[in-house]
């Protein structure tokens, strides 16, 4: 195909993946009377004020605990800090979906803290249920709270030391330069880590599907609507959620302020302060590692869990016999390791699509460098003129929950319908790697994006000069230089994909259902061993793939 | 003699007011020609329309009786050395020099050449190191390998040497032309440093706001120049606008403008009466800055002791250039 085609047809190949389906969903959602029955019924209108008003809560809360975490890693100086800093990020980088489950095993009315509790004071029933907002809450924040803490250490190490010492000499005092230095520069970073929770909590499935209990948010609402039968009404539940989500993203994007604020300074971070007196140093440490190992217990539990045999414990606190042989069904049964082998080749299917179709946009928005001249002067090429609708048709999944897109994808492929671009793709298995895919754009999208930024375009000219051809350029040169953010893209979908959950729930098969499902299904039969075993290998293979794509 | 190089009225536009060309060069084979220009004049979009990354709208491009305006630059065969060298981070030395060699037939053939040419830089033995591990001058050496390696019919070079520190520029301005002379390539290369440009280039081609001023050998350019404007970017100039009596004083006629080197003004007993007001020392001799009666700042060239600040002298020119007055 020649240039001038591929452009256009490659976004309109994106529009069909992105848009259509979420067009889709609003057409058929205003016909009908669906929108007055959700308008008439107070439920919906509740499930979408929870949605809003947890993740609301979630940003406040991943905040005061991500914040104050990023000041004490990155300004002060005790023993044991730098382990400890990246230790604390590692919620981050494991599946939501596992994160739920390891906090069900450790602080759900069976889990251990339960039972210790229950021994101690002698109870006879459990002493709490882990259920409702304040247990939605609790999981958010402990998976959320990373992302605050990152940026904001990530703003604190761009921070510019001799700023902070022009406040001082101004006659600023400690306080008084936070407030008025130090935070107003730290404001990008913290409006894009609330984003990130916003839109996060906005999404978040698990957590409310496994505790909510009674206690319904937008997205559990639709997925039980459809499981009801009520397509129509779950379409409208759609619309309004991405409504939400759309209003949230450009309410915060405006306060996202620019990043010139913190790019302004030039000069070193402040160094980090010592502290002297030995009791708070100790205290600042074992603060630190008692603050990791309670992060780090839910996946404890988790692998203690897994090696627990099926009824083999009962009323106990500790449980009696621990074996492999939850691991020895997994991988012994082959109907046991089927979701394992489905999870497996979707995630690897899905991230290869993901990562060729971000590669795609990359070279065509962004591939080469556009005529050298004065840059308002000369009439946009081409790439010039495609490149925004391509990168925000790549970035656009990401500004939509899960069920969303797993509402609209159901809707546009129960069709068969050719001439509109739409067949029947409902109850096969090609419909949930689709899916993944999908969603995944963003994530290859943005690290090659970044990475084509990154390059050199001087070295696709020398290439040139050297004789390669445009084909030969990109194989060996841009290729080989992306690889590092083809790696980092593609494994952080492959992991996303591999522990997805969100639209797994709605659009799998029994032909292909994932580990997600299969652990939902496990813990439906009691079968809490296994149900964690899956848990620890999504939690091995997650990690496995993360370091691999970290490896530089 | 037909030129091996040859811009031919070669055009390009960027927008109604900023644009390069038309313009006429042409290279005999083996030459090495500078570019020299202030920044923005338009010397870089030249290399790069030569190079092929760049589209002329009008004009043709000839190298060795080949026109070259349609071929796409990886057929060109132009060898590039980048401003910033744009070596590949991902390849070691010896890879990218052997980046443009095509397969050969005979298995080791590119290595050997690829040692050839790493020797022919001083750089023997190089082959395994990484690039980022480089000092800037062995950079700038490994780009000139990579570039010299195909065989390409021209060398362009773009501001080769601005990336190395000033201890290091003259040093290698030397080598580099001995080399290029041995090779015996045909070079375009840009500058904007006229000291550069004598030193490297057998001839020069001012540019101008997308025009070639003048081209020329080194002394041509400065004993001759064709413009006001080479005249004072070239060497340092004194510039006396017609009209007044320092210009009468000059010998210049209403309408022109006078150019009087500072060499050319001489300390005298009778002339133009100023004053002067500042000596700058640099070894051999000194400038100095003298006033005349009507305010005007003229540059004297002499000898370290031939004045000192607040001495009263004549001066009298030994060679003035004119020009007409540009229409405002």
């Amino acid at each position: 195909m020649s240039a001038r085609l591929a452009r256009p047809a490659f976004t309109l190949l994106l529009a069909w993946l992105v848009l259509y389906p979420v067009a889709i969903v609003v057409a058929d959602s205003v016909r009908g009377d669906a929108v007055a029955t959700f308008v008439s019924r107070p439920g919906e209108w509740g499930a979408l004020w929870a949605s809003l008003w947890i993740s609301l809560a979630s940003v406040a809360l991943a905040a005061a605990i991500g914040v104050p975490l990023a000041f004490l890693f990155e300004w002060l100086e005790f023993p044991g800090r730098k382990a400890l800093g990246s230790l604390i990020a590692l919620p981050a980088v494991l599946p939501p979906f596992v994160g739920v489950l390891a906090f069900l095993f450790l602080y759900g009315e069976s889990g251990f803290v339960a039972r210790a509790v229950q021994a101690v004071f002698g109870l006879r029933g459990p002493p709490w249920r882990l259920q409702g907002a304040g247990a939605i809450l609790l999981v958010h924040a402990y998976s959320m709270y990373v992302y605050f803490y990152l940026l904001t250490r990530a703003g604190l190490a761009k921070l510019d030391a001799s700023m902070l010492e022009a406040a001082h000499a101004l006659g600023a005092g400690r306080w008084e330069t936070l407030r008025r230095v130090t935070l107003p520069l730290l404001r990008p970073s913290l409006a894009g880590a609330a984003l990130l929770v916003f839109m996060t909590a906005l999404g978040s499935f698990s957590a409310p599907y496994v505790f909510g209990g009674g206690f319904r948010v937008m997205t559990t609402q639709i997925v039980a609507t459809k499981l009801n039968g009520e397509l129509p009404l779950a379409m409208v539940e759609t619309v309004a959620l991405a409504l939400v989500a759309a209003l949230g993203l450009a309410l915060l994007r405006r306060t996202e302020g620019d990043e010139l604020l913190a790019a302004l300074g030039k000069g070193a971070a402040p160094p980090r302060r010592p502290i002297r007196r030995a009791p708070i140093r100790a205290l600042a440490a074992t603060a630190g590692w008692l603050f990791t190992v309670l992060l780090l217990l839910p996946h404890l539990t988790l692998a203690l869990v897994s090696l627990v045999p099926y009824s083999s414990w009962t009323t106990e606190a500790l449980p009696p016999v621990l074996s492999f042989v939850n691991y020895q069904r997994l991988f012994g049964e082959p109907e046991r390791l089927r979701p394992l082998v489905n999870s497996l080749w979707m995630a690897a299917a899905s991230t290869l699509g993901a990562v060729a179709l971000a590669l795609a946009a990359g070279a065509l928005a962004r591939g080469q460098r556009a005529p050298r001249a004065p840059r308002a002067l000369h009439a946009p090429s081409p790439r010039d003129r495609w490149r925004g609708p391509i990168e925000t048709l790549i970035a656009l999944p990401w500004a939509l929950p899960g069920t969303v897109f797993a509402i609209a994808l159901t809707t546009t492929f129960s069709v068969h319908a050719p001439l509109a671009l739409r067949w029947v793709l409902v109850g096969t298995v090609f419909l949930l790697p689709l899916a993944y895919l999908v969603r995944n754009l963003p994530i290859t999208g943005r690290a090659v994006l970044a990475g084509y930024r990154q390059l050199d375009p001087a070295l696709a000219e020398a290439a040139a000069s050297l004789g390669a051809g445009r084909w030969t350029t990109f194989r060996r040169v841009t290729l080989p230089l992306l690889r590092p953010a083809l790696a980092a893209g593609g494994s952080l979908a492959f992991v996303a994909a591999l522990g997805d959950f969100v639209t797994s729930i709605v659009l799998y098969t029994y032909d292909n259902r994932p580990i997600s499902i299969e652990i939902m299904s496990s813990l439906r039969l009691n079968e809490l061993g296994v149900a964690a075993a899956f848990g620890v290998i999504l939690m091995l293979v997650s990690a496995l793939v993360l370091g691999f794509g970290a490896r530089r | 003699m037909t030129p091996f190089v040859l811009l031919d009225g070669v055009h390009k536009q960027w927008s109604p007011t900023v644009r390069v060309g038309p313009l006429l060069l042409g290279i005999p084979r083996g030459e090495i020609v500078a570019l020299l220009g202030p920044s923005g004049s338009g010397k870089t979009t030249v290399l790069r329309l030569l190079a092929g990354f760049e589209a002329p709208d009008a004009g043709r491009l000839v190298i060795d009786g080949e026109d070259v305006t349609a071929v796409p630059p990886a057929r060109r065969r132009c060898g590039m050395v980048f401003q910033h060298y744009a070596l590949f981070p991902h390849l070691d030395v010896g890879g990218n020099v052997a980046f443009g060699l095509k397969g050969s037939p005979e298995p080791g053939a590119a290595g050997q050449k690829v040692a050839e040419v790493l020797a022919l830089v001083g750089l023997a033995g190089f082959e395994g190191r990484k690039v980022q591990e480089l000092s800037g001058g062995q950079q700038q050496r490994v780009a000139l390998a990579r570039a010299l390696a195909p065989e390409p019919r021209v060398l362009l070079l773009d501001e080769p040497l601005s990336n190395l520190d000033p201890t290091l520029r003259e040093r290698t301005r030397r080598e580099l032309r001995a080399l290029i002379k041995r090779v015996g390539i045909t070079t375009l290369f840009v500058t904007h440093e006229q000291e550069e440009a004598f030193d490297l280039g057998d001839r020069v081609a001012v540019l101008n706001d997308g025009r070639l001023e003048q081209v020329g050998a080194a002394d041509e350019l400065y004993e001759r120049p064709a413009s006001l404007f080479v005249a004072t970017f070239v060497g340092r100039a004194n510039v006396v606008r017609g009209g007044g009596a320092t210009a009468r004083a000059l010998g210049a006629h209403d309408g022109e403008v006078l150019v009087v080197r500072p060499e050319r003004l001489r300390f005298a007993d009778a002339g133009l009466p100023g004053t002067v007001r500042e000596r700058r020392y640099t070894g051999a001799a000194a400038f100095y800055q003298v006033e005349t009666e009507r305010g005007e700042r003229l540059e004297v060239l002499a000898g370290p002791e031939a004045a000192r600040v607040g001495d009263r002298v004549y001066l009298e020119p030994a060679g003035v250039l004119t020009f007409p007055e540009e229409r405002a």
